[in-house]
């Protein structure tokens, strides 16, 4: 039946045999060479993107740099300076160039290379997110394990009611939320700063903990909904009918078996949420404070710094699809035939 | 479709949010019973009164009006994002259904790189290009939902493009053109639609988080996301302020989803990026396209769509198979 399947979708069957160890390591090959020929693509269209974005652009540093008493010469020698007197192709092969070996270019405004000032912050959100990505782990693997165990209880009734509210509710107003309860009402967390994780690790948690509570609501519901949805179809079939009957212990036909093969779905909506958490990170930095990259793209923005934007672009959707290279690899593993 | 819709009880509760918010979004300016910007600072901040119905903002501002006249910015707001992704997504994905292995690739991979932008940043991105107002932040988050339209409209074109009344009607020489607004159309609408009340409830949320970021909207205008940031900057003086448009939001941002709900119950399709490529067509051309795999592709913002997935089950029961192998 594998083999029928295999051969419908046009990939042959890899690893499947005991025998096919050169198989599998020659599916490996291909299946990287496949995976270069969809990603080197993908990362060419988004990095262009972005840098068309910023040459859209009718922002005129030199004009900015100089103010109003500004010479032709000036401006030529400005606009020179940051490259911008070259054709469009040519600027954005240079860049990318320069952006593939760390070098981002500089601010128009402070000449602080974009690099430096995106390394500054980037430990605030990579620290969030990942934080974030735990809890939404954690908590939607529970709850929607709990809803789909006990499905159609009150209990599962709860966790889809107070899903479908958290859905339909702004980022900020959860993340205010949360400071008001635990910061201004019961004072047992602090709603503002940041600590380094190296400089202090209890301090760092303490003050990461609200913010990524806040961030990780939304993905946590996505999670908890598709687990719930993929595990109550999981559970009512053969194998978990089989099982029981064999007389497996239920512990164990829901995380050895049911679980396993449900959480596929799960993992996918974690990987294809880290762009909303990345993005959500902007504003929860707002509500808590938190000296990260959304603040730098919301300043840069504002001064119109078409080099920093583009910095933190290119470094958010980077992680982004090194997160979905991960979630890809995830998936392989819990799920051999998946990883086609 | 409609009707089919309309039968359903959260259908029809919807529906009527929707219109109730429809004709504030028309009338709402004028059903202020004060000028919204007029500001009062000696009665800031204040409960509900005769006066001021829902009290009055740190300005002294009137709520109510402000509510009633930042309807219409909010509504349009979103529509124009969801009409943008519409465009942007459903027609390339109703074409690459029909236009081959070329296009089809080169927009899969546009709509992977597309969903490698993160939504917020990349519309802070665009109001720092083209300037704070509404619209370039609209335009951004509109092109950012165009894969969930590309997505669901491509898969459900294949699911009809090899259907044997499309094959006839071929065979009798109609246009590709005719074919695609004749047979294929029709049947596709009912996932742009659940797809566009899914991206549009959204859009609702991004909005009022952009406003509260300052993006967008130029201050003293009145939104709904405008008036809840605002309110929950005095929360100590006010705690009850941000209830109501809180509820509004709430209320517009669910009954979309529920909407989208009743829609794909009733004319049963699948609409999630998890399923968009649920199709046998899609399947036979998963070796080109090997993002387009199904569980490859889902977005939790617009999810609430269960896989019932003919290749997903597929998939579970082989790994069923390795499991039960693996156990005894």
């Amino acid at each position: 039946m594998s083999a029928i399947t295999t051969t419908r979708i046009g990939a042959p069957s890899i690893g499947r045999s005991p025998s096919g160890l050169g198989r599998a390591t020659r599916g490996a090959g291909r299946r990287a060479g496949r995976w270069l020929g969809i990603f080197v693509p993908v990362i060419l269209v988004s990095t262009f993107l972005v840098y068309g974005l910023g040459a859209l652009s009718n922002a005129n540093p030199a004009a900015s740099v100089l103010g109003d008493t500004a010479t032709p010469a000036d401006i030529a020698r400005i606009n020179h300076q940051f490259g911008l007197d070259r054709p469009f192709f040519s600027q954005y092969v240079h860049w990318l160039g320069n952006a593939l070996q760390g070098n981002l270019g500089s601010s128009y405004f402070t000449q602080i290379p974009v690099s430096q000032s995106i390394s500054q912050r980037l430990p605030v959100d990579l620290s969030l997110a990942i934080v974030a990505a735990l809890f939404a782990v954690i908590f939607g693997g529970l709850a929607g394990t709990l809803a789909a165990v006990k499905q159609g209880s009150w209990i599962d009734r709860g966790i889809t009611l107070a899903s479908t509210l958290l859905a339909t509710l702004p980022a900020f107003v959860v993340g205010i939320g949360l400071v008001v309860i635990f910061s201004t009402t019961l004072k047992v967390l602090p709603s503002a700063g940041y600590t380094g994780f190296t400089v202090n690790t209890g301090q760092w948690f303490e003050r990461i903990l609200l913010p990524s509570l806040a961030l990780s609501l939304e993905l946590g519901v996505g999670i908890a909904r598709q687990l719930r949805t993929s595990l109550v179809e999981e559970l009512r079939k053969n194998y978990v009918t089989g099982a029981v009957v064999r007389g497996l212990r239920p512990s164990r036909i829901l995380i050895v078996h049911a679980l396993r093969n449900a959480a596929g779905p799960a993992l996918t909506v974690l990987g294809a949420g880290v762009p909303l958490l990345i993005g959500g990170a902007v504003v929860t930095e707002t509500v808590f404070a938190l000296p990260g990259l959304g603040q730098l793209a919301l300043s840069s923005a504002a001064q119109r710094d078409v080099p920093v934007v583009q910095g933190v672009l290119l470094v958010t959707s980077a992680l982004v699809i090194v997160s979905n290279l991960v979630v890809k690899a995830a998936l392989g593993w819990l799920r051999p035939s998946g990883g086609r | 479709m409609l009707k089919k819709t309309l039968r359903f009880r959260s259908a029809q509760i919807s529906v009527a949010i929707l219109l109730a918010v429809l004709l504030l979004a028309i009338f709402g300016s004028a059903l202020a019973p004060q000028d919204p910007l007029h500001q009062s600072v000696k009665d800031f901040l204040q409960g509900p009164s005769s006066r001021h119905w829902l009290g009055t903002d740190y300005l002294g501002r009137d709520v109510l009006s402000r509510l009633l006249a930042g309807t219409r910015t909010s509504v349009t707001t979103a529509a124009e994002a969801t009409l943008v992704g519409l465009v942007f997504g459903a027609i390339p994905g109703l074409l690459s259904a029909f236009l081959g292995t070329w296009f089809d690739f080169i927009a899969n991979r546009i709509t992977d790189a597309i969903m490698t932008l993160p939504t917020i940043v990349f519309a802070i991105g665009c109001t720092a290009v083209l300037g704070n107002s509404l619209t370039p932040a609209m335009l951004a988050i509109g092109f950012l939902s165009s894969p969930l339209f590309f997505r669901v409209t491509r898969a459900a074109a294949l699911e009809f493009v090899r259907a044997q009344y499309v094959e006839s009607a071929e065979l009798f020489g109609a246009s590709r053109f005719r074919i695609v607004r004749v047979h294929v159309l029709n049947k596709v609408i009912p996932t742009i639609a659940v797809a566009a009340a899914m991206s549009a409830s959204a859009a609702l949320l991004i909005v009022s988080s952009l406003t509260f970021l300052g993006i967008g909207v130029v201050p003293p205008a009145p939104t709904w996301g405008g008036v809840l940031a605002s309110d929950l900057s005095y929360l100590n003086q006010a705690p009850w302020a941000p209830i109501v448009p809180a509820v509004l939001i709430m209320l517009t941002a669910g009954a979309l989803n529920a909407l989208a709900d009743a829609i794909r119950d009733a004319s049963g399709v699948h609409v999630s990026l998890l399923s968009a490529a649920s199709s046998k067509a899609a399947t036979e051309e998963a070796a080109a396209t090997e993002l387009t795999q199904p569980g490859d592709d889902a977005d939790p913002a617009f999810l609430g769509a269960n896989s019932a997935n003919p290749v997903i089950d597929k998939i579970d029961e082989e790994a069923a198979d390795v499991n039960r192998h693996s156990a005894a």
